[in-house]
């Protein structure tokens, strides 16, 4: 293409080193909210404030910040369940359905203690807390499998089955929690028993236990990935399953593993928003909305490229802007759906401007073409 | 009736500039073709050549001499920076490969652009003009094989492309290009996955083409036998010149050779005498199925010694690839047994098969023997994860991994800026050497090498071959598969001509007569 006698051409990149990427995605961010800002000035509202506003509830107002964190922790978690499938080439598409099976796994334990009816007083808290952790990663690992296994023994295709087992484990949740189910509230309010106390998860300096957590995972998940012979097959699979094959690794081995890992994970995450927030330590009516909201770790995952590290900035940056902008979209006023709309506008910027990890623009002044003289 | 439609098929994809041609036409006029690429390589160096109709010009030279630029700026695919091409004396602007084909220039690609879940028929209409709306297939089908009877191609068009050997997709791209009206066309290091067999049933279509006034451009690395055979005009190109233009009938190989690399080649390797060892591989009774569910090794049995290569010759398809896949585990026998070092593997994974000391190299280099996302360091731990001694709990010692891989760069004397760079900016050559220094260093008892030279230039051909010769020096059994009879009588101890699944014969290298391989494998003679 040509502009003014000037020469402009797509590039392959060789190789792009890790700052230039962070700074793509910073680019993208502020290009995507400066594209935003055209639909608040159209609604008579200075972007500026809203931005300004928005940041300052959901990272700097110490409840907005709480909020924040705990939907942080969630999306770090939902993330991370599809990342590893998603570095062995696999899709998880089952997050909700793994964290339903999750959290029914951690209630499951407490329901089995008796802790439907009595405080379980006596039980030491630890035990009954590592017992619902262990049990929520291995429902959801349990679970995950499923789709590991069919996919590794038959090759059935992964995200068909995670998509309709997450509708298995919808209507699951719903028989054990509605309706006289086991884990029915004894008041009948379509949603489970509460927690006891002795079962609810510890704040560490009030924060949720979850959030070490996360962090831990983040450098397991490094460590996994960059040193690991594990890490390595199943990077290695996922770039090239043939390639993988001639190198001796297993591919059933791998397909059910990536999803027993993303599963027990997914779980975790279900055990977070019903056990570990301060407030809630139910499964709530409105479950489905928390499976809903585990598809933003899909994007996130894709937005950081299946980086663990990068993902947690950007779980952060939709944790923050979900709370955020669902606060000013309140006070200000603002259409219904605008902070949704604007998660959106940044998720596709995000993913637009990755084009440029792989190409770059050169610009060079145009030559003067020499036509050699015809002369037939 | 059939050349009628033709005719108006052609008028129709591209109006009356291919009307009464005569042979002997200039056709294709190129003049002063130059092209320089970011970074000033001037790939293409004022180039100048004409195609006649009823002419095969071939072009001749090394990787990176400026082949494929060329070629692509022929088709469309790249702009010149200065230079014109003429058609039929009127000048052309190809913006794109569209533009090219209207223009009546056909191109075979070597790395085949065709739907592998496809039937051939499909990939034939794929983006022929007759192919939108509603498709008339019936008559499409009988005028393409109309077509592919007139140069004696055979194609069968109901079958699926991920079922065909590399010649018979090479044949479903020429016979596509000539049904889109091609009047030119340019091949692409056409007989490089082609066997002897398919060579010359390809080189009689060739010529056959011709005499319908086609002019014909392939484009050809090493393979001088075969531009002997065929062409009439050679245009040697070194480092994006053209150092010779030659009448094909005036010249010999070895002056094909020393112009195309710019220094005398030699063309016999030394073979150290070794003195036999004991079996590493036994094979009894050895069969398995190929992707089409057909039997496709047959009933194999044979012994390779410590110090001995054995050369299994054949055309694509005859059992060679299955053969490998089937030794190394990538494909279940249905029946046999193979012992390695007397013990019985028939039954291990692949993992246990490179931990016994097995080593292979595949033949399909970017799909199966590397991962082109990779670094050369992650491509070297393709064969190194499970190593105890690169891992210590689990962990890979990359450390470890690295310095071998800066080991292998060195002795294989591979072109890359450093270890840490993706594979894929390798080209052919030093791919190549990175996968057989990769399994070369894990010391193997037996090497199965399958196609291990092909598509590499005179350099790199030469340089594999040697380092094969080394680990037979070493000890190790050699099972190396080659479509190249050159090759195979060369560097083989015994020789296993193969054809349709079966080994026809066990004869000493010494022994072995080219004419007689070529006929086994070809299965017109059966030793009893």
């Amino acid at each position: 293409m040509t502009l003014g006698g000037y020469e402009l051409r797509l590039q392959r990149r060789a190789a792009l080193p890790g700052w230039k990427a962070a700074l793509f995605s910073v680019l993208a961010l502020l290009f995507g909210l400066a594209l935003f800002s055209i639909i608040f000035l159209q609604a008579g509202q200075n972007p500026l404030e809203i931005y300004k506003q928005l940041v300052n509830y959901a990272f700097f107002n110490p409840y907005g910040l709480h909020l924040t964190i705990n939907r942080f922790i969630f999306l770090a978690l939902a993330s991370y369940a599809f990342i590893i499938p998603a570095q062995a080439g696999v899709w998880n598409i089952g997050m909700p359905g793994q964290l339903y099976m999750g959290a029914l796994g951690a209630f499951g334990v407490v329901y089995l203690m008796g802790g439907k009816t009595s405080d379980l007083a006596g039980m030491p808290s630890i035990v009954v807390i590592v017992a619902m952790l262990a049990a929520a990663m291995l429902a959801g690992a349990l679970f995950g499998a499923i789709a590991g296994w069919l996919k590794g023994k038959w090759n059935v295709n992964e995200i068909v089955v995670t998509m309709m087992l997450n509708f298995v484990a919808f209507y699951f949740v719903a028989f054990m929690i509605k309706d006289g189910g086991p884990f029915m509230n004894l008041g009948g309010r379509g949603e489970s028993f509460e927690l006891p106390e002795v079962a609810r998860a510890p704040m560490v300096s009030d924060f949720p236990i979850t959030l070490p957590i996360v962090f831990l995972l983040m450098i397991a998940l490094a460590v996994l990935f960059s040193r690991m012979s594990l890490g390595y097959q199943i990077r290695a699979f996922g770039k090239s399953p043939k390639a993988a094959g001639y190198s001796g690794i297993k591919s059933f081995k791998i397909a059910v593993l990536v999803f027993a890992l993303g599963g027990a994970i997914a779980g975790l995450a279900g055990y977070h928003y019903f056990t570990a927030v301060p407030g809630v330590y139910k499964i709530a009516r409105t479950y489905g909305y928390f499976g809903d909201l585990s598809f933003y770790g899909m994007i996130c995952g894709l937005i950081s490229l299946s980086n663990p590290v990068a993902t947690l900035f950007v779980a952060l940056l939709f944790g923050g802007l979900s709370i955020g902008g669902r606060y000013v979209q309140g006070k200000l006023h603002l259409g219904f759906g605008v902070d949704y709309a604007l998660m959106g506008v940044l998720m596709i910027t995000l993913v637009g401007f990755q084009f440029f990890y792989n190409y770059q623009i050169s610009i060079t002044k145009k030559e003067k073409k020499h036509h050699v003289a015809l002369s037939d | 009736m059939f050349r009628s439609k033709q005719k108006n098929a052609a008028v129709e994809l591209h109006g009356d500039i291919w009307k009464h041609i005569q042979p002997g036409e200039v056709v294709l006029d190129a003049r002063q073709i130059t092209k320089r690429y970011p970074g000033g390589v001037l790939a293409n160096d004022h180039i100048d050549f004409k195609i006649k109709a009823g002419e095969i010009h071939a072009i001749l030279g090394e990787n990176g001499a400026g082949k494929t630029t060329l070629m692509s700026i022929l088709f469309g695919l790249l702009q010149p920076d200065e230079g014109e091409i003429y058609v039929r004396g009127r000048k052309t602007n190809f913006r794109s490969p569209d533009d090219a084909i209207r223009m009546g220039i056909g191109m075979v690609h070597q790395h085949r652009k065709l739907a592998p879940a496809h039937s051939v028929l499909e990939n034939i209409l794929l983006g022929h003009p007759k192919s939108r709306g509603i498709m008339k297939l019936k008559e499409a089908e009988e005028e393409i094989m109309a077509l592919a009877r007139r140069y004696g191609f055979e194609i069968d068009l109901r079958a699926k492309v991920w079922q065909l050997t590399e010649g018979e997709k090479q044949v479903t791209e020429i016979v596509k290009a000539l049904y889109r009206g091609a009047k030119i066309l340019i091949l692409d290091e056409p007989t490089s996955a082609l066997t002897p067999v398919e060579t010359d049933r390809l080189l009689e279509s060739i010529k056959n083409m011709t005499q319908d006034a086609l002019g014909v451009v392939p484009f050809i690395t090493h393979k001088l036998p075969v531009i002997l055979a065929i062409s009439d005009k050679v245009t040697i190109l070194r480092r994006g010149k053209v150092v010779d233009q030659l009448e094909t009938a005036e010249t010999t190989e070895q002056i094909l050779a020393q112009r195309m690399v710019g220094r005398p080649v030699i063309f016999n390797l030394q073979k150290e005498p070794v003195t036999p060892g004991k079996p590493v591989i036994q094979v009894e009774h050895l069969s398995a199925r190929n992707n089409k569910g057909i039997m496709a090794l047959d009933d194999v049995s044979f012994t390779v010694r410590e110090g001995e290569i054995m050369g299994v010759a054949g055309v694509a398809g005859n059992g060679q690839h299955e053969l490998a896949e089937t030794l190394f585990g990538l494909r279940p026998a249905v029946k046999g047994k193979i012992l390695l070092e007397g013990k019985d593997v028939s039954k291990a994974s692949v993992l246990e098969r490179w931990q016994l000391g097995m080593g292979y190299t595949p033949s399909e280099r970017t799909e199966v023997g590397s991962i082109p996302d990779f670094t050369l360091v992650e491509n070297v731990a393709m064969n190194y994860y499970f190593d105890e001694r690169y891992q210590r709990k689990g962990m890979v010692d990359y450390k470890a991994i690295r310095q071998l891989t800066e080991q292998i760069i060195q002795e294989f004397d591979v072109a890359t800026p450093g270890p840490d760079v993706k594979i894929r900016t390798l080209s052919g050559g030093n791919l190549q050497k990175v996968i057989l220094g990769r399994v070369l260093s894990r010391q193997p008892r037996l090497v199965i090498a399958n196609l291990p030279a092909q598509g590499l230039d005179v350099g790199a051909t030469e340089f594999v071959q040697r380092k094969l010769l080394e680990a037979r020096s070493q000890g190790a059994a050699v099972i190396l598969i080659s479509e190249d009879l050159d090759e195979i009588l060369s560097l083989s101890d015994w020789i296993a001509p193969m054809y349709e699944g079966k080994i026809v014969a066990m004869i000493p290298g010494e022994k072995a007569q080219k004419d007689t391989i070529g006929a086994m494998i070809a299965g017109l003679h059966q030793e009893n």
